[in-house]
C-alpha cells in the first residue's frame, strides 16, 4: 500500500504559503504607492508588475494543482484495487 | 572477401537510389502528390494576387517570401503523405522488413521527396514569374546562386519533413500534426533561404549571399545526420 | 528513488523554494532600488529572467533524458523527460507572458521579434508538438519514442534558431534605444536576480520531484491493474 499522506500534507502547506506569496505583490503595491519612486508616474506600470508576478505564481500554482489531482486519481485507483 | 571502402560507399548510394526510384516510380504511376502540389501552387498564386493590394505594395519586393511560403505549404500538403500511401496498402511493414538499413530508407525517401518538391518549386518559379512579373538574374552566377539556394533550402525542408511525417503514421491526428512539428524547426531555414533569394533577385553580389548559403549547407548536414540517426525510432511500431 | 525519499526531497526543496520566494518578494518590492530609465516595470526582470533560466534547464533535461531513453529504453527516463517538458512549458509560458508586460512599458510594444522572444515562442510550439505526439500516437510505446525524437530535434534546433534570428535582427536595428536585457546591473540588482534564479530553481526541483514520482507511480499502478 503506497502512503501518500505526507505528500498531501506538503501539498496543502505549500498551497497555503504560495497563496500568501501571491498576495505579496498586492501588499507591496499598497506600500509602494505611499512613497514616491523615481519620476515614473503611478498606475499602469504597477499594474503590469502586479499582473506579471500574479501570472507567474498562478501558473506555478496551476502546475501544483494538476500534480495534486493526478496524485489523487492514482490514490483512488490504488484504493479501489486494494478493495477489489 | 571484405569490400573496400569505396565499394561500400557505392553500394550504399545504389541502395539509397533504389529506394528513391521505387518511390518515384510509385508517384509517376499515379501522379497524385505531384498534381495536388502543382495545383495548390498555382491556385495559391491566384489567391495571393487577389489578397495583395498592388497599389500599396510592390509585389516584386515580397515575391521571394511568397515563393518560399508556397513551397512550404505545398511541401506540407504533398510530403506529409510520404508514408501514408504505403501504410494504407500495408506495404510499409514490408519496406521496413527489407534487408536494408533504416537510414538507407530514410535517405532514399529524402532523395525522392527532394526531386518531387524541386519539380514543384520549378513550377512555382515559372508561375509566379508570370503572375507577378518577376525579373530573374541576368548573369549565370545569379542563376547558379538561385539554383543553390533553392536546392539547399528544399533539401533542409525535405530532410525535416521526411523524418517528422513518419509521426503521421498510425496517429489519431493524422497529417494535421505535421505543421505543428515542422514549422518551428523551419524558421532558421526560412530566414536564410528568403534573405538569399531576396538578394539574388536584387542582383546583389555573391559575397552577400555566401553567408546564407553556408548556413543552409550546415543545416542540411545537421538535419540529414539527425534524420538518419533518429529515423528508426520514428518509423518502427 | 523510492516514494518516501522522493517525498522528503520534494518537501525539502519546496520549503527552501518558498522561503527563497518570500525573500525574493521582499527584495524586489522593499529593498532593490528602482531602475532609473525603465522605472518600476523593470522589476518584472527579476521573475522574467529566472523563468527562462528554468525553462532552458528543463528543455535541456528533456533532450538528455530523451536521448538516453532512446539508447537504453529505460521507462524512468521517459518519465523524467515528460516531467521536465511539463515544467519547461510552464516556465516558458511565464516568460512569454511576462515579457510583453515588461516590453509594452519599456519598449512601447507588446511584442518584438527579438531573438530571445522569438526563440521562446518557437520552443513553446516545439514542446507543444512533443505533447501532441505523445497523446495522439495509437501505440503508447511508439508515442514515447516519437516524443523523444521531437524533444531531441527541438533542443538541437535552439542554436540554429538563435543564431539565425540574431543575425536577421542585426540587420534591422532595434526601434528603441533601450537594451532589452536591461542596463548593466548594479550589486543589489544582481543579488536580487540571483535570489530569483535560486528561488525558481528550487521550486522547479521540488515540483519536478513530485511530478516525476507521480508519473512513475502512475505507470507502475497502471501496469499492476491491467
Amino acid at each position: 500500500m503506497i502512503s501518500l499522506k505526507g505528500v498531501n500534507e506538503f501539498k496543502n502547506n505549500a498551497m497555503a504559503i504560495l497563496f500568501l506569496a501571491l498576495c505579496f505583490p498586492g501588499m507591496a503595491q499598497a506600500q509602494a504607492t505611499a512613497s514616491s519612486l523615481g519620476s515614473q508616474s503611478l498606475g499602469r506600470p504597477y499594474w503590469h508588475v502586479f499582473t506579471a508576478y500574479a501570472i507567474a505564481w498562478l501558473l506555478v500554482l496551476l502546475w501544483m494543482v494538476a500534480i495534486s489531482r493526478r496524485l489523487g486519481r492514482i490514490e483512488d485507483r490504488v484504493g479501489s484495487a486494494v478493495r477489489d | 572477401m571484405q569490400e573496400d571502402r569505396g565499394t561500400q560507399v557505392l553500394n550504399y548510394i545504389a541502395l539509397v537510389w533504389t529506394v528513391a526510384r521505387k518511390d518515384l516510380v510509385l508517384e509517376l504511376r499515379t501522379l497524385e502528390r505531384l498534381i495536388a502540389m502543382g495545383a495548390f501552387a498555382v491556385l495559391i498564386g491566384v489567391l495571393f494576387q487577389f489578397s495583395i493590394d498592388t497599389s500599396l505594395i510592390r509585389v516584386q519586393t515580397i515575391a521571394p517570401s511568397l515563393i518560399w511560403m508556397t513551397t512550404v505549404f505545398a511541401g506540407i500538403l504533398g510530403l506529409g503523405r510520404t508514408y501514408i500511401i504505403e501504410n494504407e496498402n500495408k506495404a510499409l511493414a514490408g519496406v521496413l522488413q527489407s534487408p536494408v538499413a533504416l537510414d538507407v530508407i530514410y535517405l532514399g525517401k529524402v532523395v525522392s521527396n527532394f526531386i518531387l518538391l524541386l519539380s514543384v518549386v520549378t513550377l512555382i518559379l515559372i508561375v509566379f514569374s508570370l503572375f507577378f512579373n518577376l525579373s530573374f538574374p541576368i548573369e549565370i552566377k545569379g542563376w547558379l546562386s538561385l539554383a543553390g539556394v533553392f536546392s539547399l533550402g528544399v533539401l533542409c525542408f525535405v530532410s525535416i519533413m521526411t523524418l517528422l511525417s513518419a509521426v503521421a503514421v498510425n496517429n489519431t491526428m493524422g497529417e494535421s500534426i505535421i505543421p505543428v512539428l515542422v514549422f518551428p524547426l523551419l524558421v532558421p531555414v526560412m530566414i536564410h533561404a528568403v534573405t538569399a533569394t531576396n538578394r539574388i533577385f536584387a542582383n546583389r553580389p555573391f559575397v552577400e549571399i555566401e553567408g546564407n548559403l553556408r548556413m543552409l549547407v550546415a543545416m542540411v548536414l545537421i538535419f540529414l545526420m539527425l534524420g538518419a540517426s533518429l529515423f528508426r525510432f520514428a518509423i518502427e511500431d | 528513488m523510492n516514494n518516501e525519499k522522493a517525498k522528503k526531497v520534494s518537501l525539502f526543496f519546496g520549503v527552501l523554494g518558498v522561503a527563497t520566494v518570500l525573500l525574493l518578494h521582499y527584495m524586489v518590492f522593499f529593498w532593490v532600488p528602482t531602475e532609473s530609465s525603465m522605472g518600476i516595470v523593470q522589476r518584472i526582470f527579476y521573475i522574467h529572467v529566472p523563468s527562462w533560466w528554468v525553462a532552458f534547464i528543463a528543455f535541456g533535461a528533456v533532450a538528455l533524458c530523451s536521448g538516453v531513453y532512446l539508447w537504453l529504453g529505460d521507462d524512468r527516463l521517459d518519465a523524467a523527460a515528460v516531467t521536465a517538458a511539463e515544467g519547461g512549458m510552464i516556465f516558458t509560458s511565464i516568460g512569454l507572458l511576462t515579457g510583453p508586460l515588461w516590453g509594452k512599458i519599456a519598449w512601447g510594444a507588446w511584442w518584438t521579434w527579438e531573438p530571445r522572444l522569438t526563440l521562446a515562442l518557437l520552443l513553446w510550439f516545439i514542446y507543444l508538438g512533443y505533447f501532441l505526439v505523445r497523446r495522439s500516437t495509437l501505440n503508447p510505446e511508439r508515442g514515447k519514442r516519437l516524443a523523444a525524437v521531437v524533444g531531441i530535434i527541438g533542443v538541437l534546433d535552439i542554436p540554429l534558431i538563435h543564431v539565425s534570428v540574431s543575425w536577421l535582427r542585426s540587420l534591422h536595428p532595434e526601434a528603441v534605444v533601450l537594451n532589452p536585457d536591461g542596463p548593466t546591473l548594479d550589486g543589489s540588482m544582481l543579488a536580487t536576480l540571483m535570489v530569483g534564479l535560486l528561488a525558481y530553481t528550487l521550486i522547479f526541483i521540488s515540483l519536478f520531484t513530485m511530478r516525476y514520482t507521480t508519473e512513475v507511480l502512475d505507470r507502475a499502478t497502471r501496469v499492476q491493474s491491467t
